[in-house]
């Protein structure tokens, strides 16, 4: 059986107080850093992960911006293996200000909800919503950013689809949702496409016709792939010609053309680990440099090399388990609330059980790297060396 | 007043070289991290900003936030062109305005995925406006009518059928690459055919904004009210600069705040890591503080002559920060504008601020960090710090 005397651990983290709570502090810090960095990564194709097999989305073949007609909805929908179709139009405008940023979208809004089962509305009802010529649905986390609540009337400035008169969009709030996947941003503004097409063809508003994407749901048991071939050969010849892809490799396409970004913040991450690994080092070279002459008297009590060993891993490890649970904690704590900052650019901001794991393993993997040079140095020493050592 | 020999200090940190170096290191990182994303940064704004001239006004449709979002009609654009005088015109009577399409493309990447290339169309006035800068780097310009579009150079070796001779379809109609053109800024990350082409192949008959030059003596303003009073079309009209700055804001602020935070939460980590080497020091050199106290140097001196070692070590870490960034420079990489949804090929730039800001930025990690110890260690008292333990 292997002695080691814990006592001593907690006395030699204690006798510098200040020093073990700095390297604590810094290495919660660091870790916090880590958790948020790769939560940020992995928000990324969360969309991807989280998208539904059953859905494909048919847009034009040339461009996002781009739109189809509004007319390709009765062909789609008699293609076989479809069971549903609802568009979505990218509207574009902004709440008072540009920097104001939130997505609107006008779709079908009688089918919106039947075609997306993970939104769940938390406060008024879809009935009220499509009686409403004016009404729209917002998500729980656009209508705190922002203080909407139910009844609200939100003024919208068009940019893309600008009003004629030069005056605001307004929408009624009629119902709040929530989403159960990350795949449904809860920061986005939906109302009717009715409203839309009517507004400009009465000439109160102008902008681009037609939609720009449709969303089909598929018949229980048909086939992805030869559903999306059959809409496809549709308009192979124009007069817009489409491409349909499953929702996974639409939600690809925003991914990738991010680029090299996540290599990039991935290497930030790599910078901070290494800054922290550094440091805890240097913190256990130091415990190292003072506790020398008390392993000699260990030694000579008749305590084992590994005993002594052992002490100073300790202490790292126990170092580097406060800080990593103290940073863990710190980005679980926040997480939601950066998750309300940057919905929009990176909906699915989420610190994951994964990211939880990597991030306690990095921190036991600096404890025991920290310790391991140190601790061996202790060990070797002989009881007569480490006795006459001068601090 | 007697200063303690900087020589001291410089040994000091010499004699305890395993801390001095993890500390160089780590706050090395530190710096190279924050250098790092402002390098990213400037080069991002570089590209944008500084291209933009400012002898050039774009016209855009009234709140249109992009070219993307701003419709003119032909016979608007018809009108704008013709019925203003205040438009330059060159030697042999031409106005020097261009009629300009934009559109973001869905293009294959050659290491797979898709991303969003802007496809430009542009009259025979582009060319005379843009001049010397427009560089053909291989092949020829497109000719107007023909179904032939040249490359921004930046798009070779990233997006399928960029290379001369190869076709790219749009819609359903091919267009050949005959060239490759560079020109200092975001253009070299995009496609350039005739406008009428473009317009006809992707059904789209209407332009996206105008480019033109003011003849001398007209102000913006003046230009402006023409457009909204005389021709009943309100618009947007600023200099190529100032919209090039208003396309990149959002991303160019996204990276400095990224910069921010970090810079902030790892520094926080640094000035502990120094803090603690201070106090290492100080304690393996108690003794000789009370040497130097008993021999007539002042507190205040000691005070000075730790922080000072302090900044040393952070300096030393800031360099060891900046050369681990020097060689990102002119590294090029693409990513997305969340503004107009397009990708934008951007060379890392290590310009005098970011290493500016590198130094500065460690120096202030050395003072922060060694405030404490170096109080600490002035307020010694001789006696004490003589006494062997």
């Amino acid at each position: 059986m292997i002695k080691v005397p814990l006592r001593l651990v907690v006395k030699n983290l204690l006798r510098h107080p200040v020093r073990s709570i700095l390297t604590v502090l810094s290495l919660a810090v660091a870790v916090f850093l880590l958790c948020l960095l790769r939560s940020l990564v992995v928000s990324l194709d969360a969309g991807v992960r989280e998208a539904r097999s059953d859905r494909l989305i048919v847009q034009s073949a040339v461009s996002l911006f781009v739109y189809i007609p509004q007319s390709y909805d009765t062909k789609i929908r008699q293609v076989e293996g479809v069971e549903d179709v609802c568009s979505w139009t990218w509207f574009g405008g902004y709440y008072q200000e540009q920097s104001n940023f939130f997505a609107q979208f006008a779709v079908d809004s009688d089918r919106l909800l039947s075609m997306y089962p993970e939104m769940v509305l938390v406060e008024g009802s879809e009935a009220d919503f499509l009686a409403d010529r004016r009404g729209c649905l917002i998500g729980d986390q656009l209508a705190s950013a922002y203080g909407f609540k139910l009844g609200d009337s939100i003024p919208i400035i068009g940019s893309l689809f600008p009003r004629t008169d030069g005056g605001t969009w307004d929408f009624q709030v009629k119902g709040i949702y929530t989403s159960t996947s990350s795949n449904v941003d809860r920061k986005t503004l939906f109302f009717h496409y009715k409203y839309l097409q009517e507004s400009r063809d009465t000439g109160a508003a102008s902008g681009p016709s037609n939609v720009a994407v449709f969303v089909v749901r598929l018949m229980d048991g048909a086939r992805p792939e030869e559903v999306m071939a059959r809409i496809d050969a549709l308009f192979e010849n124009g007069p817009q010609r489409v491409q349909t892809t499953t929702e996974a490799a639409f939600q690809a396409q925003f991914v990738s053309m991010v680029g090299n970004i996540p290599l990039f913040v991935s290497s930030l991450g790599g910078g901070v680990f290494l800054a922290i690994l550094l440091a805890v080092i240097n913190t256990m070279l130091m415990a190292a440099r003072e506790q020398v002459q008390d392993s000699g008297i260990m030694k000579a009590l008749g305590f084992t090399n590994l005993s002594v060993f052992l002490v100073l891993l300790l202490q790292s490890l126990l170092l580097a388990l406060a800080g990593g649970g103290l940073g863990i904690l710190a980005a679980l704590g926040v997480a939601d609330s950066i998750a309300e900052m940057i919905g929009s650019q990176f909906p699915g901001f989420a610190v994951t059980g994964e990211t939880v794991l990597l991030a306690a393993t990095l921190s036991i993997v600096i404890g025991l790297v920290a310790g391991l040079t140190p601790g061996l140095r202790l060990g070797r020493l002989n009881v007569a060396q480490s006795m006459r050592a001068e601090v | 007043m007697a200063l303690v020999p900087l020589s001291y200090n410089l040994r000091s940190l010499l004699v305890r070289r395993s801390a001095t170096l993890l500390t160089v290191l780590g706050i090395g990182a530190t710096v190279a991290v924050v250098s790092g994303v402002l390098a990213l940064q400037q080069g991002f704004e570089r590209l944008f900003a500084e291209s933009g001239r400012e002898d050039l006004l774009v016209v855009l449709r009234k709140g249109a936030t992009d070219e993307g979002g701003s419709v003119i009609t032909r016979a608007q654009a018809d009108t704008l062109v013709k019925s203003s005088t205040e438009i330059a015109v060159d030697p042999n009577g031409r106005p020097e305005a261009s009629l300009e399409s934009y559109l973001a493309v869905r293009r294959p990447k050659l290491d797979g995925g898709e991303t969003n290339v802007p496809i430009r169309g542009v009259q025979q006035a582009t060319f005379r406006i843009r001049g010397e800068r427009l560089k053909i780097v291989e092949g020829r310009r497109f000719e107007m009518g023909a179904d032939e579009v040249m490359v921004g150079r930046k798009l070779i070796g990233r997006i399928q059928d960029c290379g001369l001779g190869q076709v790219i379809v749009f819609n359903t109609t091919p267009f050949r690459v005959v060239g490759v053109f560079d020109y200092d800024g975001p253009f070299s990350s995009e496609i350039w055919g005739d406008v009428d082409r473009f317009a006809e192949a992707l059904e789209r008959k209407v332009y996206n904004r105008a480019i033109l030059k003011l003849a001398p003596g007209v102000t913006v303003e003046q230009f402006s009210r023409h457009l909204e009073d005389d021709l009943q079309l309100p618009s947007d009209v600023l200099t190529e600069r100032d919209f090039l700055m208003g396309q990149t804001r959002a991303l160019s602020n996204m990276l400095l705040f990224l910069g921010g935070v970090l810079g902030l939460i790892m520094g926080i980590a640094a000035i502990f890591t120094a803090t603690n080497t201070m106090l290492a020091a100080l304690a393996a050199r108690t003794h000789e503080i009370g040497i130097l106290l008993s021999i007539g140097f002042r507190p205040i001196t000691i005070f000075c002559s730790f922080l000072f070692e302090a900044i040393l070590l952070c300096l030393l870490g800031g360099l060891v920060g900046c050369l681990i960034t020097l060689p990102l420079h002119g590294i090029e990489t693409g990513t997305i504008n969340y503004q107009t949804f397009t990708e934008v090929a951007f060379a890392f730039q290590v310009t005098p601020r970011v290493l500016l800001v590198a130094i500065s930025f460690s120096t202030l990690l050395g003072l922060l960090g060694g405030a404490w110890p170096a109080w600490r260690a002035a307020r010694l008292a001789p006696t004490v710090a003589l006494r062997r333990h």
